[in-house]
């Protein structure tokens, strides 16, 4: 009975988990976005709370009008559409990282919300384990 | 109630990073925290090479994790998809060797999944 107390709280503290996968890098310099991609769709596959946040070249990824078959990698980003079956709806993206790379909030998927550096930052913090790629 | 910490790691073994997912853990389980697993990925996957042959006065970094894994027991798991994306094999093909060391447990990102709820703290350096 005494063992049982610790392992019911350990439980509570690990159901309640969200993880956030913070992207920081452009989509296709390395297969470092395809692989952040394939890790939040597992996360949703097993129904854990996942966030997806983009900051720095990461804004790159969710940028629309890109076109992938011009170089040789495979175009993952069509794979992003896959993110609202699993109902991974969190996705952050930081607005001084498109205003320093001059870039429009054109996006090629939807759900996305742009927050000032310091919301970003609140809202990164409010989960248990944070993942970078 | 013992602490639980699991590891991801996405360096290669050259990098100094990945000495330092090493130093970590060693530091963890001699202070009596369990280790419930270390998760590589991305080009950490290749810590899970074993015909690589490194000069004998670099650091030896496949010989670390089978030393941690033989004196604390630490579950090595290997993300497949990642490390086939990078050339090893699990030797499963006939036709192609293995060519990744036995102390490493192959899975997949669910295994990441797993860990990440099963630990107290993960850490990715």
């Amino acid at each position: 009975m005494s063992e049982a107390i610790p392992n019911n709280i350990t439980d509570n503290m690990t159901s309640n988990r969200t993880v956030a996968i913070l992207n920081t890098e452009a989509p296709f310099s390395s297969a470092t976005g395809k692989e952040s991609l394939d890790t939040a769709l597992i996360f949703g596959s097993y129904e854990q709370a996942i966030s997806l946040f983009f900051i720095g070249d990461g804004v790159f990824q969710v940028i629309g009008d890109q076109n992938a078959t011009e170089i040789e990698i495979k175009d993952y980003l069509k794979t992003f559409s896959a993110l609202g079956f699993y109902d991974i709806e969190n996705i952050y993206v930081c607005r001084e990282s498109l205003t320093e790379r001059n870039l429009p909030e054109n996006f090629h998927i939807s759900n996305i919300q742009v927050l000032s550096n310091k919301d970003f930052s609140q809202r990164l913090h409010q989960h248990n384990v944070i993942f970078r790629f | 109630m013992q602490q639980t910490l699991a590891l991801v790691v996405t360096t290669p073994p050259n990098s100094n990073l990945t000495t330092s997912a090493i130093n970590l853990i060693r530091a963890a389980a001699k202070s009596g925290v369990d280790i419930v697993g270390v998760f590589f990925y991305q080009d950490g996957v290749l810590n899970a090479a074993k015909n690589l042959s490194i000069p004998s006065d670099e650091y030896q970094t496949l010989t670390q994790w089978q030393t941690l894994n033989r004196e604390y027991a630490v579950p090595l798991y290997l993300c497949i998809t990642a490390a086939e994306k990078r050339g090893l094999s699990d030797g499963l093909d006939k036709n192609v060797a293995s060519s990744i060391d036995s102390t490493f447990t192959v899975s997949g990102l669910g295994e990441l999944v797993e860990l990440t709820s099963n630990a107290d703290r993960v850490v990715q350096l």
